[in-house]
């Protein structure tokens, strides 16, 4: 990146633009509110990892439930703190953004959702993702009835194989049956 | 990365999550196996590239920015054996691709209202975010529409009124009686007369650019030009319905190919639902709570809706029986309210039509059959909704039910408002009758109807416009005062208003609906729905920030999309059946407009054909003829079976897979099952 921080190179730019699902002012942008949220001494470092802890202060992931997941689903960090590089950066708004295929959008929420990162979404995972999606405290969590009941239909419905986990075949079939999910799995910077 | 260990990690195998994996990793879940990144085979590409001549879209693989890079450099470093063609072909692709991406770009860019699009979607959810959609689409096609009409008929009828050369054809006609229509507003007038013309479309508004009654015939014959305006009339709005078909068509087949590729049905409530809630572009604490709220309520709801169902199909006979008697019963209730809402609006009409008058009085009965018709469209579903609780179905039926019902009133009111003026028109369609007889409509009453009918269809525009004003001014507003303020318990039990947005759509498509009702008898109603609308647009989103909490129940945007397109083509339809009728089968008013000297609307264009060229008479005759339409038609037939076909044979192609699948899974666990037991047996042997 260079000794000016706030400007990509133009071959950069262009490659990014082949590799991504963004425009270029949505790199541009992208580039710009990363910056700003590096320690002023990181800035000049070549390629500077972002702490998760401050990403999440971006408001379009603050209030997220999915928040860490997403981190660390996109992080390419060797030691899985979630922390995102720019292209990692770029990775993640690529996958969320307006045109991306549907394919890879179904492809990283799976990602999001296997909480154990096991390939396979097990009754553990759904059982999160549940939580996470009703909010996770006492009062507002589902309670146990509900929740076997809930799991069991999902797996019901979902589990084509019948061995009691959704892999992500099974997901995507899923989603490709559902119109909305492209439209709602969305972060516009 | 070294590179060494980077072709390692890409070479060990397909992109990772395949089916065939989730069994092995769950039975031994170690770490090494299981953290690794997704992979990349490189060697899959190759047939692929060969075939297209250009590998596969690199933006469209799950992998790391890093490894993408990577193979990137090693497609480049594979591409030189290229004829020039080859080549050439590839930067045109390119070039095109970036053509139509930046584009897009200024398109995003142009697009109205875009940040506040956005942040409505951050703030409540697609659901209400397509309702906003909706209505930028509607502002935008009026808007286009306005500039149709203004090219066509406002800038050549201004420019020939002042011009000389032209020629006004005057026929001799016999009946003088049919052509007096005098609609200059008396000299003097007291100074809120103004006011109540500018509500009513009457006075000095009547003989305006606003109606019909205005335009003139004139032809414009000049060596170098010719233009006819009754023609152009005629065209014009033949087209401007012709447009907006093509947009809503266009717009609708966007939504419909999901619709088409989810194959229609849904998976399964449950999944889709827990997969596929979260809406992502949330921001703020506030919404996603109330997102959470959501989710949580349509889950117990829906678990709860599984419980009644199943003790639905335990029901005795006698209960179903009573059940169904009841449902039978509350329907003829709503169909004898939706009945009476009719016949008021029929009395209503009748009743300000044969009124006429200067005063204030008169202004409100000008205005019966517009405040009838919002006053039906405000009570009978408010009814609907209470009797619907009644009749338990369950809660998703319950709201397609009661927005059927609010369409089908909706709409149907227009239809009856326009058989009454019909009505009074063609003296019930009787033209030997003695008010029709001389000039075979009404002309003592209506003499110059279309005028009359595009005021009507002013005025509703009009007063729908105050409603919606009056209603954020007058009842949005000081509830959320009373709300917010007021600590009683009733004050918090009503609380803050909810915004529903099946109900404002259809709001919205009953605007429209008039609009093009009223286009050919008012051309300059589309530029008067733009404003309406851009206003209307900036007062939604006032009350939407400012008075509203988002509503219980979400609607899933996309499935909801293509119903609203669906309720708006069904406008489209009813005012182009009424506008047909009008241009072939009534006879133009006599004493104004440009088609006063012709027996009805439409013979301007074929008495037009005459002044052509043989060859080109000769075409246009051919092309509606049945030489040429029957075929055409048989041609759509079969092309349209044919997609049919494919359709349901994609169909059953997914199921067919679908059990295939089950069968492997099947297979798999039988293997698994052996594998444990060889291995157990083994063990006990050793032991």
């Amino acid at each position: 990146m260079g000794t000016s921080a706030s400007q990509l190179p133009k071959d950069l730019l262009s490659e990014y633009q082949e590799l991504t699902f963004l425009t270029k002012q949505e790199i541009l942008l992208a580039h710009k509110r990363f910056t700003e949220l590096l320690a002023k001494d990181d800035r000049s470092c070549s390629n500077p990892r972002l702490p998760m802890s401050r990403i999440l202060t971006l408001p379009e992931l603050k209030s997220n439930p999915f928040k860490e997941r997403i981190c660390l689903v996109f992080s390419t960090s060797d030691n899985k703190d979630g922390s995102l590089t720019f292209e990692d950066f770029l990775d993640l708004l690529s996958a969320f953004s307006d045109s991306a295929t549907s394919d890879i959008k179904s492809h990283y929420a799976f990602r999001i959702f296997d909480f154990d990162d096991d390939g396979t979404l097990d009754r553990k995972d759904l059982e999160r993702l549940v939580n996470c999606l009703t909010g996770d405290t006492d009062e507002t969590r589902l309670t146990s009835d509900e929740m076997k009941q809930l799991i069991n239909n999902i797996l019901e419905e979902s589990d084509i194989d019948k061995d009691g986990t959704v892999n992500l075949s099974e997901f995507q079939h899923v989603i490709s049956r559902s119109p909305d999910f492209v439209s709602s799995f969305k972060i516009v910077l | 990365m070294s590179w060494a260990r980077e072709r390692q990690t890409l070479d060990a195998g397909q992109i990772h999550y395949g089916p065939h994996q989730s069994l092995r990793l769950r039975e031994r879940p170690s770490n090494s196996a299981v953290q690794r990144p997704p992979q990349f085979n490189w060697n899959a590409d190759q047939p692929e590239e060969g075939a297209k001549g250009r590998p596969r879209n690199l933006k469209e693989l799950p992998l790391p920015m890093e490894l993408k890079k990577a193979i990137r450099q090693v497609q480049q470093m594979k591409v030189p054996v290229m004829s020039n063609w080859q080549s050439w072909k590839i930067s045109k692709s390119k070039t095109m691709k970036r053509f139509l991406e930046e584009s897009r770009e200024v398109l995003a860019y142009v697009a109205p209202w875009r940040r506040t699009l956005h942040k409505i979607g951050g703030h409540f959810g697609g659901g209400v975010q397509s309702y906003f959609l909706f209505l930028r689409f509607l502002v935008v096609l009026n808007f286009l529409s306005f500039l149709l009409i203004a090219g066509f008929v406002l800038a050549p009828s201004i420019v020939f009124q002042s011009s000389p050369g032209n020629s006004e054809t005057q026929n001799s006609i016999d009946q003088i009686e049919c052509m007096i229509y005098s609609p200059e507003p008396q000299s003097l007038s007291v100074f809120y007369q103004y006011f109540l013309d500018l509500l009513t479309g009457m006075g000095f508004m009547e003989y305006s650019y606003l109606f019909y009654g205005f335009y003139n015939n004139t032809e414009m014959m000049n060596l170098q030009l010719s233009y006819n305006i009754p023609m152009a009339y005629l065209l014009t709005t033949a087209f401007y319905f012709i447009f907006c078909l093509i947009c809503i068509v266009l717009r609708m087949g966007a939504v419909i190919r999901d619709v088409v590729k989810t194959g229609g049905r849904a998976v399964g409530g449950y999944s889709t639902l827990v997969f596929t809630a979260w809406d992502y572009g949330l921001q703020g604490n506030r919404a996603t709570n109330l997102k959470q709220n959501n989710i949580r309520y349509q889950l117990q709801m829906d678990l709860e809706e599984e419980r009644i169902r199943k003790v639905a199909a335990s029901l005795t006979m006698a209960q179903t029986v009573r059940l169904y008697s009841l449902r039978a019963f509350l329907n003829l209730v709503v169909f004898g309210l939706i009945g009476a809402a009719f016949y008021a609006i029929f009395k209503a009409t009748q009743f300000s039509q044969s009124q006429t008058g200067g005063d204030f009085l008169d202004l409100i009965v000008q205005y019966l059959p517009s405040i009838v018709i919002t006053a039906a469209n405000f009570l009978v579903p408010f009814l609907c909704d209470k009797i619907a609780l009644l009749e338990r179905h369950s809660p998703s039926t319950t709201v397609i039910l009661a927005l059927l019902r609010a369409v089908f009133l909706r709409l149907v009111s227009l239809g009856v408002l326009l058989f009454t003026l019909w009505n009074g028109i063609t003296c019930n369609g009787v033209t030997e009758s003695a008010a029709c007889s001389v000039c075979q409509y009404n002309h003592k009453q209506y003499p110059c109807w279309e005028t009359r009918v595009g005021q009507e269809m002013y005025k509703l525009t009009v007063f729908d416009f105050i409603t919606v004003i009056a209603v954020m001014i007058l009842v949005e507003f000081p509830r959320r005062m009373l709300v917010d303020h007021c600590p009683c318990k009733l004050a918090q039990f009503v609380g803050r208003q909810e915004f529903v947005v099946p109900q404002n759509v259809l709001g919205l498509v009953y605007g429209q609906t008039v609009v093009w009702t009223g286009a050919l008898f008012c051309p300059l109603l589309p530029a008067i729905n733009t404003i309406k609308f851009i206003i209307i647009f900036y007062c939604r989103k006032i009350t939407l920030f400012q008075n509203c909490r988002p509503a219980d129940r979400t609607f899933r945007s996309n499935s909801s999309n293509f119903f609203f397109l669906l309720v708006l083509l069904l406008g489209w339809s009813l005012a182009t059946v009424a506008l047909i009728y009008a241009a072939v089968m009534i006879h133009p008013s006599m004493g104004c407009g440009p088609f006063r000297f012709l027996s009805m609307m439409w013979s301007v264009v074929p008495d037009s054909l005459q002044l052509l060229s043989n060859s080109s008479r000769d075409f246009l005759y051919f092309m509606g003829s049945q030489a040429f339409c029957i075929p055409l038609f048989v041609l759509l037939c079969v092309v349209l079976c044919y997609i049919a076909a494919l359709a349901s044979i994609y169909g059953k192609t997914v199921s067919l897979l679908q059990s295939q699948l089950k069968m492997e899974g099947r297979d798999k666990q039988f293997l698994v099952k052996r594998i444990k037991e060889l291995n157990s047996a083994s063990r006990g042997k050793k032991r």
